[in-house]
């Protein structure tokens, strides 16, 4: 025996198990063809989603009966939002109240708004009254026209739809009314008063909101389907590594080849070392094959291309350590697993429960908050929050080491229970 | 202590977690260097706990075993390139080639390349077997796999070779195969402990023998030997009917 014995003899480990995952088919179909389909497939359908919601527009049915310019406004102002399809006639004709109610009962549109003939005129006169009366140090006001615009809305809106729609709708409209009337009073006290007045520079929009993406330190940046998917299912593929993983372990096992390696000079911290360092191979590949579809394959579905952020050493980082808590978890369900069928079984659902939690599926943003707080103890939302954070902050390896940390911590732990478990319960030795 | 034997157990205990009753129960065993030693016993006798024990794969309660002098507490590092073991099990990789399975386990014993590659030519060849050497195992027929399962414990030429009933399940031309080679690699200077449930063939074929029963060896000597001293007796088969009794072992 020589001195470089214990390099060689690793050596014809890992051939081993290198061999016995290039003849298992159906595990490297799992490994590599399912992740492939499902990251192209989720990011394609969530990006669809994303603008449906964002492209949509929300048919309105508009009666303008005002000849004035009140009614013209408005209906002015609602074409130009791009929020609504409007129409204003059906089959030619100008419907009526209770022909708009209908048509929106009946979820053909979603809105339907009515304005009455002369609303124009009516506040013109409203308008009148109040300056007369203000003019005339009158302290009561005088007794004002009721102008009723009515807006209709379809009953099986969604409520958070029907919230959001219906503020943007009053905002507007209550910006026309207000620049209106304003300028009418204008007119009138100028009419009356010696001294003209002008309102030509005031703007209404006295108060700016300056809406800005929340950020905790620096964090929670809303990613893209792309930015979100890649990752993500890079991850639930790297950890699906498990069900080949333990299977081997136990299929080893059961046949009796385990035992027949046991009785060879090698050890159990070597057998279960060649597996890690063949799947943690696997798992890079996982990785590289994944972002690569990302940046280059992407595009060619009409998808934006994954833009890796600046810090390659820091998804090298991440993608190791994604890679060693994965493995490190499938080693120890191997050990503690008496059959194979418990093995894939369990090791399926917690990987689906895990994805599902860690924000895989559904991003955790928009996640309730006890949801998301479960989805701390996700492995896969480790690695998805610093790969988000490289993605979208350009983070470098610095900012990744506790993701990096936590994940590589998982694995060592795991693999700690799967070689005492094995000892003191299994081989009894 | 020790040094006279290939293997010797004394006074070797086991209980398993949950037990009652000890598995091995005061196992004292000898093994003599060169012999073809056959092991005896009815199902849940204990012999599969003690080869497991005799190869580092089960730690046991109390008792000393010593493999050519070897004291087993002081760990398998000395111990486990003298041992080769055929388990009763095909304890091979079924995706891999007869060639790749045997270069593996010959890979681990350390044998340089060469020389591997000719040790594995020269088994494969004196098992009739040179032909599918590059033939997947689970293509394999039950008596061929059980041949590159011998191969594969006796490629680093082992100073002792543990056979875990290597006939069981295979043909008549198998089984007369591998005893003959089994009888060959014993001439060569190995020691061979062989567990069988086929009396006959240990008559035939071992120089000497040991009845187990309860955890503990029953009798031992050659088969002639025994033969003389258990009169009216006349065959392995009826001594080990009348030591161990006609009742049914089943165990879990």
């Amino acid at each position: 025996m020589d001195e470089g014995y214990p390099m060689k003899k690793f050596r014809y480990l890992i051939y081993k198990d290198y061999l016995l995952l290039k003849r298992d088919v159906a595990g490297l179909l799992l490994m590599f063809l399912m992740p492939v389909i499902l990251v192209i497939l989720m990011t394609l359908l969530q990006q669809s989603t994303f603008q449906a919601i964002t492209d949509a527009s929300v048919p309105l049915l508009l009666v303008n009966n005002d000849q004035g310019k009140l009614g013209g406004t408005i209906d002015k102002e609602i074409e130009s939002s791009g929020i609504f399809r409007v129409d204003r006639q059906i089959k030619g004709k100008t419907p009526s109240l209770e022909e708009l109610e209908k048509e929106v009962a009946s979820s053909r549109y979603t809105l339907g708004i009515y304005i009455p003939e002369n609303t124009t005129v009516d506040i013109q006169k409203n308008v009148a009254r109040y300056v007369l009366s203000a003019f005339s140090g009158e302290e009561k006001l005088p007794a004002l026209d009721r102008v009723e615009l009515i807006i209709f809305v379809d009953p099986t809106t969604k409520a958070s739809f029907y919230t959001a729609i219906m503020s943007t709708l009053k905002e507007r409209t209550q910006k026309i009314e207000f620049a209106y009337i304003l300028k009418e009073i204008t007119r009138q006290v100028n009419d009356i008063s010696p001294i003209p007045i002008s309102t030509a520079g005031f703007s209404g929009e006295q108060v700016y909101i300056d809406i800005r993406d929340a950020r905790l330190e620096g964090k929670n940046l809303v990613p893209t389907p792309v930015q979100h998917n890649v990752p993500a299912w890079s991850l639930f593929a790297v950890f699906f590594i498990v069900i080949s993983l333990s299977g081997s372990i136990i299929r080893e096992r059961q046949d009796g080849s385990f035992s027949r390696l046991l009785t060879m000079p090698c050890s159990y911290t070597e057998y279960l070392l060649s597996k890690a360092i063949v799947f943690t191979v696997v798992a890079l590949i996982q990785f590289v094959l994944i972002f690569l579809i990302g940046v280059f394959i992407f595009p060619l579905f009409g998808l934006d291309s994954l833009k890796l952020g600046t810090s390659p050493p820091a998804l090298i980082v991440l993608a190791l350590s994604s890679a060693i808590a994965a493995i490190g978890y499938g080693i120890a369900i191997g050990n503690i697993a008496n059959t194979y069928h418990q093995s894939s079984v369990f090791g399926a659902i917690s990987i689906v429960i895990m994805a599902a939690i860690g924000g895989v599926w559904i991003p955790t943003f928009i996640m309730s908050e006890p949801m998301r707080k479960m989805g701390l103890f996700s492995p896969m939302h480790w690695g998805l929050s610093g790969f988000l954070d490289v993605f979208l902050q350009d983070a470098g390896i610095k900012a990744v080491l506790p993701e990096s940390g936590i994940m590589l911590l998982f694995g060592l732990a795991c693999f700690a229970i799967a070689v005492t478990f094995n000892y003191r319960r299994r081989l009894d030795v | 202590m020790g040094n006279k034997f290939a293997i010797e157990t004394i006074d070797l205990k086991k209980t398993y977690k949950g037990k009652s009753h000890p598995t091995l129960d005061g196992l004292s065993l000898r093994i003599p260097y060169g012999s073809l030693f056959g092991l005896l016993a009815p199902n849940g006798a204990g012999k599969t706990t003690a080869i497991n024990i005799i190869c580092g794969l089960r730690k046991y309660d109390s008792g000393k075993v010593f493999i050519e002098g070897h004291d087993l507490s002081d760990g398998m590092k000395a111990i486990k390139p003298l041992l080769g073991l055929v388990p009763q099990d095909i304890a091979l990789f079924p995706t891999l080639t007869a060639y790749e399975n045997l270069k593996i386990f010959g890979g681990l014993y350390g044998i340089e390349k060469p020389l591997l590659e000719k040790r594995i030519d020269q088994l494969l060849e004196l098992f009739d077997l040179s032909a599918s050497r590059h033939s997947y195992i689970n293509r394999f027929s039950g008596g061929m796999k059980r041949r590159v399962n011998m191969i594969a414990g006796m490629l680093h030429a082992p100073r002792i070779l543990i056979l875990d009933e290597p006939t069981v399940g295979v043909d008549a031309q198998s089984r007369i195969m591998i005893l003959e080679k089994l009888i060959e690699i014993n001439r060569s200077g190995t020691t061979i402990l062989f567990i069988s449930h086929y009396l006959e063939e240990a008559e035939h074929i071992c120089t000497e023998v040991a009845f187990m029963d309860n955890g503990s060896v029953i009798c031992q000597g050659p088969p002639a030997d025994l033969i003389d001293a258990y009169k009216p007796c006349d065959s392995m088969e009826s001594i080990y009917l009348t030591l161990t009794g006609k009742w049914m072992r089943d165990t879990q």
